[in-house]
């Protein structure tokens, strides 16, 4: 059995497949669905037809590496597999500190400090523009900056890494 | 009305733009047998305007939106493509008077007002008080200019809860409200910063906050022969940080009495300033009383809520207005039809404070059999360098009720696979029963907070997707049929 986990609205779905009459289960949890997905033809790459014993719809599926995007019954939905959700578990675990990641997409304004620098907690590291306004990135925490990843002008997408710290607890 | 103009004074219009707009104007340009040019940035290679138009040229900036703002480089290339008429769409340089002044001096015409216009009405102070003086409603306000040493203590007398805006903004940038009195220092300072950087210009004014008002704005064009009509309201109400997401025409707010008095204001204002081009004269409603909030002097992003119950188009007028023709019809000939509504499709994701979203387009289908101005397609992607605006799906019916019936289909037609929009908050709005009664104001969406929310999936829809996804996915389904027919025949296994 090949049990994989695919993450929808927040959610994480243990999730296996087998063949069966009529095309295949799918097993999310303790449900299950008989189901298949067969591509229209004249309607696009992403134009599928998804037969199920709980009715019929028409939805558009696209993928892109381990998300998958799905439009069903009006609405857009995203997906993930199990390996972005490790990789995000992995990418956050223990270094949270030492990082200061975008908390949304935009357009660095200003960098007011430098590699090596000694900053107290609070300080404003660089200011970023979002949603039209201008928001100050501080210091988490006392430390000194190991590298600041962005440069003035520079736009940067959500979790995009901006500022690291040397690991704390060296010298104070 | 009389037909386009026989010669044109110029065959080829450059629009300095990008997005949807872009495209829309580079359509009409071309539908009246002009050239279209578009400038772009290297992010926008690919984008549908760059394609659609005649001939594109590449511009350069340290930033992308810098590129759009650097006027010298595109009159440059304006010249070396040909250009006889710059249109400015929305936004960048188009309420630039000095770009206004620039294209006139190197021998184009600029689709748009004098510079002497755009001036008057980009200084948000010198257009309320010239509303003011011709006898036009204004709200209580403060100036900082007038006596920069009292501006707080004058702010504090025109009463909380008060919105502090820059004297020469637009769009949303920078404007504070204020309902704590002690917070008003730090929010001046803060937004004299947001003012100087946007605007170079960190003077600032403010204004009474009215709770709950409507957005209500009239559409109107001037020509260089003095003549001056309105083309009717655009109820604009439904707001995100003062950024529109949705408007609608005609407003359901106004009976006939109070919309022919608010209309005529509009056309007086701009009469008054001898207004010249399309514009929109934008006012605060609530209680009963309307009052002059500012005059955009260029096309808006809402411009075809206006066309679609008017059955004008808007940029054939400014293109003929630019080419000194006089106005084909008279205040009369103007008349309305029916209901419109457009929808705007933001990258972005309601259910988190709207933050805007970024990924790749990976799939877009468009719906049908309505009007949708698009500026993205398959295999762009939706970055952070510039508004996350990324269409608008406008629609009309005979009534309110039919053209929200049709706004269900249409948005519900409407998907983007690969980065997150906001269309299913747009349904979930279109559904809602005070929306749907047209009780709407620009507090709507702190009011109901529920429409931002996720509503959670059924457990039939999540058994679905994941079957969608599962069968989609080549590591999930070759799984499956990897497993032998013996044991796939015999079922489930597990050990």
């Amino acid at each position: 059995m090949h049990l994989d986990t695919l993450s929808l609205d927040g959610e994480a779905h243990e999730v296996w497949v087998e063949r069966a009459p009529g095309g295949y289960r799918v097993h999310a949890g303790a449900a299950a669905l008989v189901a298949r997905l067969d591509r229209i033809t004249d309607g696009g790459p992403r134009h599928h037809r998804l037969s199920t014993e709980r009715g019929d719809a028409d939805v558009l599926v696209a993928i892109d590496g381990d998300r998958i995007f799905v439009h069903l019954d009006g609405a857009d939905y995203e997906l993930a597999h199990l390996p972005v959700l490790e990789r995000l578990a992995h990418a956050g675990h223990g270094a949270a500190d030492d990082q200061i990641r975008a908390p949304m997409p935009g357009t660095v304004i200003s960098v007011n400090a430098a590699p090596g620098q000694s900053v107290t907690r609070g300080q404003g590291l660089l200011v970023m523009e979002s949603m039209k306004l201008e928001t100050t990135v501080s210091a988490p925490r006392d430390g000194v900056l190991k590298a600041i990843h962005v440069g003035t002008g520079q736009t940067f997408d959500r979790d995009a890494l901006l500022v690291e710290f040397e690991p704390a607890g060296g010298a104070p | 009305m009389s037909p386009t103009p026989p010669r044109w004074p110029f065959d080829a219009v450059l629009v300095a733009n990008r997005g949807e707009i872009a495209l829309r104007v580079l359509r009409t340009v071309r539908a009246l047998g002009l050239r279209g040019l578009v400038v772009h940035h290297a992010a926008d290679r690919d984008a549908p305007a760059t394609r659609f138009a005649d001939a594109a040229l590449e511009i350069t900036g340290p930033t992308p939106v810098a590129a759009y703002l650097d006027g010298a480089q595109i009159i440059a290339a304006a010249r070396s493509l040909g250009a006889g008429a710059i249109h400015p769409g929305y936004g960048f340089l188009s309420e630039n008077a000095a770009f206004a002044r620039a294209v006139g001096e190197a021998g184009m015409v600029f689709v748009g007002p004098t510079p002497e216009a755009i001036d008057l009405m980009g200084d948000k102070v010198r257009a309320r008080n010239f509303a003011r003086d011709g006898g036009f409603p204004v709200a209580p306000s403060a100036i900082e200019d007038d006596d920069p040493r009292t501006f707080a203590a004058r702010a504090r007398a025109v009463g909380f809860p008060l919105l502090i805006k820059p004297a020469a903004g637009g769009g949303g940038k920078g404007m504070r409200i204020v309902r704590d009195p002690a917070a008003l220092d730090a929010e001046i300072e803060r937004a004299r910063s947001e003012g100087a950087r946007y605007f170079g210009d960190g003077r600032l004014y403010v204004e009474r906050y009215v709770e709950n008002p409507r957005h209500i704005e009239v559409q109107v064009l001037g020509d260089a022969h003095g003549n001056v009509v309105h083309v009717y309201e655009r109820e604009c109400s439904v707001q995100r940080r003062f950024q529109k997401i949705v408007e609608e025409s005609p407003s359901p707010a106004l009976d006939a009495a109070t919309r022919a008095r608010i209309c005529e204001a509009a056309a007086g204002i701009a009469r008054k300033a001898g207004y010249r081009n399309a514009g929109t004269v934008e006012f605060i409603y609530g209680g009963g009383a309307f009052y002059f909030l500012e005059m955009n002097t260029r096309l808006q992003v809402e411009h075809p809520v206006t066309e679609m119950v008017t059955g004008l188009d808007l940029v054939r007028e400014q293109l003929a207005i630019a080419a000194g023709e006089p106005l084909r019809f008279a205040q009369g000939d103007i008349a309305t039809r029916g209901h419109a509504f457009e929808f705007r499709i933001y990258a972005e994701d309601p259910a988190r404070g709207f933050v805007p979203t970024t990924g790749p387009v990976l799939g877009l289908r468009l719906p049908q059999d309505v009007r949708v101005d698009s500026g993205i397609r398959e295999g762009m992607r939706v970055t952070a360098a510039f508004d996350p605006m990324l269409a608008k799906v406008i629609v009309g019916g005979a009534t309110r009720a039919e053209a929200i019936a049709r706004a269900r289909a249409a948005l519900a037609g409407f998907s983007l696979l690969g980065c997150r929009t906001n269309t299913a908050f747009l349904r979930r709005l279109v559904d809602h029963p005070a929306f749907v009664a047209g009780d709407i104001h620009t507090g709507f969406l702190d009011a109901h907070p529920e429409v931002a929310a996720d509503p959670p999936l059924s457990d039939d829809l999540k058994l679905k997707l994941i079957a969608a996804a599962a069968l989609a996915h080549r590591p999930l389904k070759d799984a499956a049929d990897a497993v032998p027919d013996l044991h796939a025949a015999i079922g489930a296994w597990r050990n």
